[in-house]
Order: structure tokens, then sequence, then C-alpha cells
């Protein structure tokens, strides 16, 4: 490379805003310490005092490719006009040669090198970012939610679903006030110590519906959704009622640590973050992102409910192993139901399934309605990625057990 | 001095000092490749991820100076000048706006949100308006920056097709309202979400008044887009020198009429070949029903997203004809005062075909392949025209413009999907 001085002049064109006509100019370079600073000598009038533009007073162009230089490169000199230069390789060596200091844009586009490393720190900060820092940011946000928000918005989807699939429940009364009353006995006996938001008091209640199948759900706010289809699959399974009681706790895990509210944090910080990260990638590879990250914090919240369902269980002296036989129950009921209901549309030679769609709006549901069953997720890892809810199986012997790795003591 | 710029011209293109009543040709070039640019476009992703999106506005800029720095109109690259510091105001006030909404619509504020619509369809013409002036104020070419000069008043004038629309609309429900009084009843029992309720008769002349709306809309439509393009050269000015616009409405109609054709066309072309296919595959399913029962909700699933893929598909080869032909019309009939004309040699069946082609690899690469794609389109567009100067390029001469417009036009228009570039 032959050595530039900082003195070389280059040749240039210079525009000066007001008329397309080019005046030839010599250009040279002057370091200075916030950057090369621009030295313009005009040639059509002879004895003219050279024009000085400081670093900051120069829009600088670019550079895109080090080994192919642009044909011609323009350098933006605001208000006085522009500056076309057709040496562009001179250009490129005098601003080396002035202390220029090429912005991470530039390094990252012309240098293999740096584009690799910052491959690499983004692939690991965004995964710290997706796995950490978002439930926490989403954690600390619901802080600032009001009570008043988690009710109202409770109210709607119950109510958008009281019109669509839930039916009132046909349970006799006086089954529902047993039921009431072990929920409330739960609810009293509740230690406010295993609370993440401690002045978080939502009044808790349950109520009953049919519909669903065997479910049971949570809405932010504390109102709890138990189905005629959950306490029917324990009764046939011959299950105490403390089976009913753990699933009521893991639901008040849900409305405890929040959750429906979290996901909706999440799923804004999701949806906004990816959508303008990887939307000029493409919508597939953006929504995709944001779905499969998304279901990974519902699994977690799932966890999350489990384990607070085994500590309040253990608290109260409850045994948790019914909960776990109801939930292999369900799955066991439903994948017959399926295969069932398979076995009729053959029949019938028609090909319509009534995909049950929960509502997006309640807090996860207690779907035991994945398309797949528990053997079936177990064998095939990458369903289990696709799932709103952990492992059907390995959540039904760590409730048998009591105890769960994941859960921290608290 | 003049010597130096006949120098530089000689070398730009044929050109002539002494005769300068002489009209000289200057195909435009583009010197940017997709390989290059895809470097750029992955430093761009890649902070985007690295900063949550918020990198959007410096990589909005990056691009737009790529493609105009790599852009030769008459030897000189065009310059793309927006002011970083407007760019980012306009993008954080639009992400304010989109929470804003998202909240609103999220809490179920359906007063908030209705306002919130309401208020950007009103101001949709200013939006529009402020993109173009952001656009053209933030090109330059020579030293020169280009404006675009229409008053607000003259882009709602400009609008009135958009107003129109609203009327043609509000006619047809009343009309259908008079028609068959039954048909509100059953609109709010579907609103009310109840099963299965009773469709009433369908009339042909309720059918014809439909067919009126759906063709005024049409109608509407091109005339808004008329209205745009041509309020968009006419009030553009390059220096003192400013647009001229010859195509008429009916040349629009004509390209839609096209169009449609087209399109028609392709979805014919198409149904033939998925009938063949599908019917060959059903065949194969039926033989091995009585194992597949999971699968079949998976069939159906896929075939689902498969028949909103088709369509996509089948409009897109009607797409690209509509932006070629309106290209070719545009770059055809166009011209800076009496200065220069543009010509378009653009084909439309080689542009529909590279469409076609970016299309599928894009969509094979998972959106990789991107800007190739982008660079290939652009590359096309921008060699296909030709311009012609009367009297030398170094004439145009004009008032200083200092001012430099907001960023929130183009951050708006930007998330309406005007593409900066093309």
């Amino acid at each position: 490379m032959p050595a530039p001085v900082n003195t070389d002049l280059l040749q240039g064109r210079w525009f000066d805003g007001q008329s397309s006509r080019a005046r030839p100019v010599m250009v040279s370079l002057r370091p200075t310490p916030q950057g090369p600073s621009l030295v313009l000598h005009p040639l059509s009038q002879p004895g003219a005092e050279p024009v000085v533009f400081a670093w900051k007073d120069v829009g600088w162009p670019e550079a895109w490719n080090e080994h192919k230089p642009q044909p011609r490169v323009v350098v933006d000199l605001r208000d006085h006009g522009s500056l076309e230069i057709d040496a562009v390789s001179d250009w490129r060596a005098a601003l080396a040669a002035a202390g220029e200091r090429p912005g991470l844009a530039q390094r990252m586009q012309t240098r293999w090198p740096v584009l690799l490393g910052v491959t690499a720190a983004a692939v690991i900060g965004l995964t710290l970012f997706y796995r950490y820092g978002t439930p926490w940011a989403a954690t600390q946000l619901t802080r600032f939610v009001p009570l008043g928000w988690e009710t109202s918005v409770a109210e709607n989807v119950l109510k958008q679903m009281d019109d669509g699939t839930l039916k009132p429940s046909k349970l006799p009364k006086e089954r529902q006030e047993q039921l009431k009353a072990r929920f409330d006995a739960l609810v009293q006996q509740t230690p406010t110590t295993m609370h993440r938001y401690p002045d978080y008091r939502p009044p808790l209640s349950l109520e009953f519906r049919s519909g669903m199948g065997a479910n049971a759900f949570a809405l932010p706010g504390g109102k709890i959704v138990m189905t005629d289809g959950i306490v029917k699959t324990a009764t046939d399974q011959g299950l105490p009622d403390d089976a009913l009681v753990g699933v009521l706790a893991h639901e008040i895990g849900h409305v405890m640590y929040r959750h429906t509210t979290r996901m909706v944090v999440e799923q804004g910080v999701l949806n906004m973050g990816l959508g303008l990260a990887l939307g000029d990638v493409s919508t597939v590879v953006s929504t995709g992102a944001s779905v499969l990250t998304g279901l990974a914090y519902s699994r977690n919240h799932e966890r999350e409910a489990d384990c607070y369902a085994i500590a309040l269980m253990n608290h109260t002296a409850l045994p948790t192993a019914p909960m776990g036989k109801l939930l292999l129950a369900i799955a066991h009921d439903e994948e017959e139901e399926e295969e069932n209901k398979k076995k009729e549309e053959e029949k019938a030679g028609q090909d319509k399934t009534a995909a049950p769609k929960a509502d997006p709006g309640a807090s996860s549901p207690e779907r035991a309605r994945q398309r797949k069953t528990a053997e079936e997720m177990a064998s095939h890892p990458v369903w289990s990625l696709l799932s709103s809810h952990p492992d059907t199986v390995a959540r039904a012997s760590e409730l048998e057990k009591g105890h769960a790795p994941h859960c921290t003591k608290n | 001095m003049s010597q130096f710029s006949s120098d530089r011209d000689s070398a730009a293109g044929p050109m002539s000092t002494f005769m300068p009543q002489n009209i000289d040709a200057h195909p435009m070039e583009f010197t940017g490749s997709g390989g290059e640019y895809f470097r750029v476009w992955i430093v761009n992703v890649l902070l985007s991820i690295v900063t949550l999106g918020i990198y959007t506005p410096w990589a909005r800029r990056r691009t737009a100076q790529y493609f105009y720095s790599h852009t030769l109109v008459a030897g000189s690259p065009l310059e793309f000048t927006a002011q970083q510091r407007k760019m980012v105001m306009g993008f954080v006030l639009l992400m304010l706006i989109t929470l804003a909404y998202n909240i609103a619509a999220n809490t179920g504020q359906d007063a908030a949100v209705g306002v919130l619509l309401l208020t950007g369809a009103v101001l949709s013409p200013l939006i529009w308006g402020s993109a173009m002036r952001f656009r053209l104020g933030a090109t330059r070419w020579r030293g020169l920056r280009l404006q675009f000069t229409a008053h607000w008043k003259e882009v709602y004038l400009a609008s009135w097709p958009l107003f129109a629309l609203a009327l043609v609309w509000f006619g047809v429900f009343f009309g259908m309202q008079i028609l068959s009084p039954e048909l509100a009843d059953v609109l709010q029992e579907v609103e009310d979400e109840a099963a299965n309720p009773k469709m009433p008769s369908f009339t042909p002349v309720m059918g014809a008044l439909l067919l009126l709306g759906l063709v005024l809309t049409v109608l509407c439509f091109i005339r808004l887009e008329y209205n745009y393009k041509s309020l968009l050269v006419l009030k553009a000015q390059v220096g003192a020198e400013k647009g001229r616009w010859k195509p008429v409405y009916m040349d629009f109609v004509k390209v839609w009429l096209a169009t449609v054709a087209v399109f028609v066309l392709t979805v014919v072309g198409f149904s033939v070949l998925i009938g063949v296919l599908a019917g060959s595959s059903i065949a194969l399913f039926a033989g091995q029903s009585s194992r597949m029962g999971l699968w079949m909700i998976l069939v159906i699933i896929v075939s689902i997203i498969a028949g909103i893929f088709m369509l996509i598909l089948a409009s897109a080869p009607a797409r690209a004809y509509r932006e070629a032909r309106m290209f070719q019309l545009m770059w055809n009939n166009i011209g800076v005062s009496h200065v220069a004309r543009f010509k378009c040699h653009l084909k439309s069946s080689s542009y529909v075909g590279l469409r076609i082609k970016n299309m599928l690899l894009t969509l094979l690469t998972l959106g990789l392949y991107r800007p190739f794609a982008r660079v290939s389109e652009y590359r096309m567009k921008c060699e296909s025209v030709t311009l012609h100067v009367k009297g030398g390029v170094e004439q145009v001469a004009g008032a200083m413009v200092r001012q430099q417009q907001g960023g929130l036009g183009d951050a708006l228009a930007d998330a309406a999907g005007l593409d900066l570039i093309g």
C-alpha cells in the first residue's frame, strides 16, 4: 500500500447545493482529536482560502466493501453541498491515515472476524435475554400492574368463554359447596411467606362450569374455574378430593405468581422485540421464534405452579400423589377419546375434526388436551418444544413423589 | 472549469459541451451487488437482534445509503442525507403510538382503540405527505436536494377517493338494510356469537349492489393511486425545476384490468395443477387412511396453510406484473420540466420471472435470500431507466434548500409497508 501522507491532495468535484454545476477542488484530510477534518481547496478561484470542515460537520460515507470500493463516493457537507471523489481507494487510505475510527457496523461488514464475533455475542446475549431477562423483567413490571386491571380482564374473558364453549355447571349444589369448603380451607391455610408478591392479596374464589372436557384454569385476579369433567374424572378413578384440592393449589399458584399478567408482558416483549429484529428476515422466522419462546415461558409457569402446589400441599399436610394420578387419568382419557373419535370418523369417512381451541385469554388452562398424548410426547422430544405444558408423565411422577428437582426451597 | 467538467462528463456518458441543445442519453447504473448488500443486511439484522429492535432507524438509514450511493444518475451517485436523530425520534414516537394502541386493544378499551384507528385514518393523507416530503428532502443529487412542495391542502384534496370510499360503503350498508331488513338482525346475531344464524334470502338486487360497491371501491383505489403518484411527480422539484407528468387516469385503469387478467389466468392455471396433484394425493391417502387417523389432522392443517400460501403464490405474478407495468408507465411518462425525460425499457415478463424466482428462493432459505432478491429487483428496475437530458446536466440551478424534515412520517410510512427502496 502506498503510504499516504495526510497532506496528500485528492481530486474532487464540489457541488455547492445551489446548482448542479461541479467545481473542481482538491481535498485533504487532517487528523484532529475527534477524527479527521476535511479541507477543501477550491481550484476555480485562484488564491481563495481553503475551507475547513470539522469532523462533526461532515456526513462521512460508510465503507461497504474493503476489496472492491464503489466507483465514486459522495461526501455530505450538509448545508455546504456535497463532494464527489473518484479515487475511492486513496480516499479510504487517507481517512485511515488521518485517524478515522470506523463504526461497529462498518467494521462488521468489512471484516469477517468482527462479524463472526458479533454473531456469537448476539446468539449468547439473545439466549440469556430471552431465557432470563424477559421473565425477570416481566416479574418486576407486573408489580406495577393494579389488581383492578386484572379483575376487569378476567371478567371480560370469562364472559366471552361463557358465551362460547362454557356452559353452567350441572354438579349438584351440595357437591359444589363441599368442594368450595375445601377450597376456602386451603386458602385460609396459605402461608404468606410463599408469595413472590407480598402485597398482592387477590380475593380467591372458585366457580364451576361444564364444557371444555376435564379442565381447570385460573383467571388473573383470583377467580378459579373448575369443569364438571375434572370432578367426574376424579370420581370415576376413585380418587379422593385431595386430587382436586391439589389441582386447585396449582391454580392458586398461577394466581399468586400472577402468571397471566407476566405472560402478557412477556408476549409483548417477544412480539415486539423479535418482530423488529427478525421481521426483515421473514415473518415465518420471527413468528416461529416468538411462539416457541412463548411456549417455553408457559412451561416454566406450569412448573412454578406445580412447585407452589407441592409446597402448599406439604404445608397443609395433604398428599400430592392423588393429583398426579388425576393428571395421568385425564391424559389417558383424552387419548382414548381421540382414538374413539378417530374410529368414528374413519367409519363416517369424514375428515373434519373439531380441533378444540382454548381461549387464549384464559390463564394457562389445565390443558391436558394436547394433540399428542403423554407417551408419544416422551418419545418425540421435538413435540415437547411445541407444548404449553411440561411432559405429563414427568409431572405426575414428581407430584406422586411430592417433590421436584427444579423447585427451589424458599 | 468548463474544461474540467467536460472531461468528467465524457467519462460519464456521451456528452457534448459544444452543442448544448443536444439531447444526451444517460442510462442509470446500479453498482452494488447482492453479496455486498447481504453483509450490510446481516449486520443490520444482528444489531437489531442485539438491541432488541432499537437499531431499526439506523438500519433503515444504512440500507437507504447503500442503495442510493450505488445508484448512478448521469454518472453521479444519489445521496441519502436524512439526519439520524430525526429518524430515531420518529421511530420512538411510532413505538409509543404502537404501544398505546396495543395496551388499549389488549385491555379491551374499545373507545380508545376506535379513536386511535379513526385518527389514523383521518391523518393518513398527512402521513403519506410527510413521508414523501421526508423522502424527497433527504435525497440529493449533484448537491441539489429534491423537494416535495405540495401543500397539506393539496394532499387532502388529492385524497378525496379515500373519503369517497367511506361514503360508498355507507351507501352499500344502508342500501342492504333497505333491501333486506332481516340482514341487520343476522349481523347482530353473528356479533353475539349465536350459533347457526338463519341466512336471509339473497336477492339479485343485493348482489348487484354489492358488486357495484366492490367496483367503486377498486375505482376509488386506482384513483387514489393516480392522484398520489401524479401529485408526487408534479410537486417534486429538483433545484428550481418541477416535475412533469403525462399519464391519465385511464392508463392506470388499463394496468389494473391487465393485472386482473393475469391474476385470473394464474389462478386458473394453479387450480388445474392443484386439482391434478390433490386428486392423486387423496387417492394415495384413501388407500392408507385406516391407520392415518392422527396424521389426517396434520394433513388438514397442512392443507389449510398450503391454501393460504397458494393464494399468496398465485397472486405473486399478478402483483409483480402490476408493479412492472406501473413502473414502465411512470418512467416512460415523467420528466423534469423541459430539461430531462425518462425512458424505461423494463420487460414485464422478465420482471415477473425474476420476482417468482426470488420469492421461491426466499421461501426456501427462510428469508436469507431476501437481500439478494432486493438487489436483483432493484437493479433490473434501476438499469431499465435511461435519462435523456437536454442541454447538459450542469444547468440545473435552484435555491438552497435548508430545512430537514422530521422522521415520523418516514417511520409511519415504514409501518404502513411503504418501502424506502424501490
